[in-house]
């Protein structure tokens, strides 16, 4: 019994134990089959992976850090380095009627109180046209651009159906300063009229437009020219003002500025007639300012030998029926230095005469004053050019800046080119490197320019130019007051185009000024006169003080242009 | 016994195989952590840029140009300087302290003469930092006829040693010595009898006794008084030290000073 159980007990247990045995050698097999399964999945898995990653080159997506910082539109800045225009993160202020969910008022006071509270903090805008959005069931702008301060006040009305949205907008830190260089870019990204519109490819670009943009402007030279315009205009009570700042060596505008001006930060409003450019896009007759120019065009043909010889000056000059006369009797006879510092229209025209049509004309097309002036705006005048041989009559007349019709410009690039040694080099609105400036042409030869530098700083000693001597700047430059044409086929005698034409220092030239005013009235301020010694010489005499040093000419009363050669040929006070 | 051996290899190889992936996983967490940490940091950069942006831009717009110049018209009132407040260089201001004689011509250098060569040769080769008067009185004469043309022109290269090169020697040249006695009393009529500047310098030698002693007799000035007025001659040292005589004659003063330096 007892060995039965045990035999029997014994064989149970073997049979456990085979069976025990064989489960674990199956599980074992089961397992090591899961685990190279699981490993061949992986593997599969890492396999696939790789190959969906080399086949779809789908990573997840990783902006760098340039991409991050890349603006939607390049940045323009001035010669410095200084923003003047940047894509900048604005506010806009946008009315989201369904803020509030789709049933019921969208604001929570009434549209009329939210106007007025609106009419508050932006006293520029239209009520009527608010409380018509505002009533409107539509979502749309109220403001495309708001200041954050702005915005702070608007989010205190406690409105959330104002909502303030930031937009990439192009933003011009200086405001309307020098707005006709840079333009303006409109609610769909296209830039306008400046430098906006011809950088247009650079700026979008998205390999060049990480890099600003340098022009040749100075902001805080702008500033200055901006400033003594808008206050010269103001006196004058002039119509619109032009100026221009040009570097005599390498043609770089330095300050370019017509008024009024126009906000390019409010593109909407900026299409409008403002956007006109006096200082490249209108042509003007500029009168006797050309008069130098005629002057250096006599002296470098070898018309004028002698600065002593006198010109009868007594009584109008009479070519075909008309009459070339001055502005008052200036004397019996002047030579060409009184000519020019008192202005002589009778003494100048005698001059161009004895030069020629001919040689006076290819001067006159060598200052380039035949073609839209040379710079990269879009918007160029084409100058009144007086085809074909000039007759005797035109000649005279050109040479005293009438029939011929040019811009401010092409009158800064043709001084830069008397006084800078007699090289015309083509106005640029970018920086240029000074080792690389244009070669240009040669119009005069350096002695004429150095005859013209002395010419132009006695008109400003002793002649027209007076009021614009600012002290220790060694200015020197010409007077043109010219009649506007209109009325009866002639010329209106009552709205003038007075202009300055400047350029200092005259011991080495470094800058070109250009100071217009469009039909100055004669005021208080300019002792009710209305020509160009009265209120356009007295800008440049103003201006000039206040960019010389911005731009290294230091003002010094040790220094001058030699003009002692040419002194003792004027008779100073008393009429010859 | 050979079961364990194979067993406990396979199980090694097990643990190196964990261990390999642990390592595995811990590099690419932490390479993943590092990543994510520098995406931190370039987000932060980025905002941080755009936030400079932000703030130069409204500094811009509130220091525009028009801005300020209302400023300047209601607050400031600058007006742009004038010529009177700007000095050329050296030469300039040491013509400061030299009154124009009444004679004198009117100090407009014109365009037409190439000014540098007459500018520095005019310019006296030595000249006391005392009065700014020229050592010699030869020297006097030509630097009271500063714009005159016609004095003999230097050598170009002796005659363009600028003050500054000059005042750079005082560094150099300092060891002390009793030379500053001679400069000191000699200089220092010129100096009281000229200027306010040369006044001025000269005062402390006045403390001690009457200017008058110490031009007549310079044996009995005391160290003391002559060493604020001494310090600065004592750039004049190399110069005077192989001269020993104050009549020294003026070309070999600079050709000394050029030596030591």
């Amino acid at each position: 019994m007892n060995a039965l159980t045990a035999s029997a007990a014994i064989a149970t247990g073997r049979v456990r134990l085979a069976n025990v045995r064989q489960q674990s050698l199956v599980e074992a097999k089961i397992r090591v089959l899961l685990v190279a399964a699981l490993f061949l999945l992986a593997g599969i898995a890492a396999f696939v992976r790789i190959f969906q990653l080399g086949l779809s080159g789908n990573a997840p997506e990783r902006r760098s850090l340039s991409e991050a910082l890349l603006p939607p539109r390049g940045e323009i800045t001035d010669r410095n380095g200084v923003p003047l225009a940047r894509a900048f993160p604005a506010y806009a202020l946008w009315f989201n009627p369904r803020a509030l969910g789709q049933n019921g008022s969208p604001l929570v006071k009434t549209p009329e109180e939210v106007a007025a509270a609106l009419m508050q903090i932006f006293p520029d805008a239209d009520y009527n046209d608010l409380l018509r959005r505002l009533k409107s069931d539509k979502p749309g702008y109220l403001r495309q651009r708001v200041m954050p301060e702005e915005a702070n006040r608007v989010f205190a009305l406690g409105e959330p159906a104002l909502e303030f949205p930031r937009e990439n907008q192009r933003y011009y830190p200086q405001g309307s300063l020098g707005a006709h260089v840079l333009g303006y870019v409109d609610s769909e990204g296209k830039g306008h009229v400046g430098m906006e519109q011809v950088l247009e490819k650079q700026l979008l670009d998205p390999v060049q437009r990480a890099r600003p943009v340098a022009l040749s402007i100075d902001m805080r030279v702008q500033g200055a020219l901006e400033d003594e315009l808008g206050r010269g205009m103001l006196e004058t009570d002039a119509k619109g003002a032009a100026g221009v700042i040009l570097d005599v060596d390498t043609g770089e505008v330095v300050a370019l500025a017509s008024l009024p001006s126009f906000n390019p930060n409010r593109s909407d409003r900026a299409l409008n007639e403002l956007v006109f450019n006096k200082v490249t896009n209108q042509v003007y007759e500029l009168g006797s300012t050309f008069k130098p120019l005629s002057v250096a065009a006599a002296i470098d043909a070898g018309v004028i030998t002698d600065l002593a010889a006198r010109y009868p000056a007594d009584r109008p000059l009479e070519i075909g029926g008309f009459r070339i006369r001055d502005s008052h009797y200036l004397g019996a006879s002047l030579n060409v230095p009184e000519a020019l510092i008192h202005s002589s229209n009778i003494v100048t025209a005698q001059v161009a005469d004895k030069l020629g049509g001919v040689a006076l004309k290819r001067t006159m097309a060598a200052l380039g004053m035949n073609e839209r002036p040379f710079i990269e705006l879009p918007a160029r005048g084409f100058p009144l050019w007086p085809k074909g041989e000039w007759p005797r009559i035109t000649t005279m007349t050109v040479s005293y800046g009438h029939g011929i019709a040019v811009t401010p410009l092409h009158l800064a690039a043709a001084y830069a080119a008397m006084v800078n040694g007699g090289v015309w080099r083509p106005a640029t609105l970018f920086k240029v490197d000074p080792a690389k400036a244009p070669e240009g042409r040669r119009v005069f030869k350096a002695s004429t320019s150095a005859r013209m530098r002395q010419l132009l700083r006695m008109i400003v000693v002793d002649g027209t130019g007076k009021s614009a001597n600012a002290p220790g700047f060694r200015v020197g430059g010409k007077t043109g007051s010219a009649e506007k044409p209109g009325g009866r086929g002639g010329y209106n005698r009552t709205s003038l185009v007075a202009t300055f034409a400047a350029a200092f220092p005259m011991d080495k030239p470094r800058y070109v000024v250009i100071a217009m005013l469009d039909e100055p009235k004669g005021t208080a301020a300019t002792s009710y006169q209305r020509t160009a010694a009265w209120n356009a010489a007295p800008i440049v005499g103003r201006v000039v003080p206040r960019i010389g040093p911005l731009l290294g000419v230091v003002p010094d009363d040790t220094r001058d242009i030699d003009i002692s050669d040419l002194s003792p040929l004027v008779g100073k006070g008393e009429k010859p | 016994m050979i079961a364990t051996v194979n067993r406990l290899r396979t199980v090694g190889w097990l643990v190196l195989l964990a261990l390999c992936l642990g390592l595995v996983l811990v590099t690419a967490f932490r390479v993943n952590a590092l990543r994510s940490q520098i995406h931190r940091a370039e987000a932060r950069i980025v905002a941080l840029k755009q936030e400079r942006l932000y703030l130069e831009t409204e500094f811009e717009t509130r220091s525009n140009q028009q801005q300020l110049k209302t400023w300047n018209d209601v607050e400031f009132g600058y007006a742009a300087p004038g010529a009177g407040q700007y000095l050329e260089g050296e030469r300039a201001l040491a013509a400061l302290s030299v009154p124009a004689r009444p004679d004198a011509p009117a100090p407009i250098r014109v365009a037409s003469v190439d000014d540098s060569v007459i500018a520095s040769s005019a310019f006296p080769a030595m000249v006391s930092p005392l009065s700014g008067k020229p050592q010699s009185t030869e020297s006097a004469r030509i630097a009271a006829a500063d714009e005159d043309r016609d004095e003999p022109v230097q050598e170009r290269a002796k005659a363009v040693e600028t003050l500054s090169d000059r005042l750079g020697k005082v560094v150099d040249a300092r060891p002390g010595g009793p030379v500053r006695k001679p400069t000191g009393a000699k200089v220092g009529p010129a100096g009281s009898g000229d200027d306010g500047k040369g006044r001025a310098a000269a005062a402390p030698a006045e403390k001690k006794g009457k200017p008058s002693e110490v031009a007549a007799s310079p044996k009995t000035k005391p160290e003391k008084g002559a060493a604020p007025a001494g310090k600065p001659a004592v750039a004049e040292k190399p110069a005077a030290k192989p001269a020993k005589t104050a009549a020294a004659t003026r070309p070999a003063k600079p050709k000394e000073a050029r030596v030591t330096l």
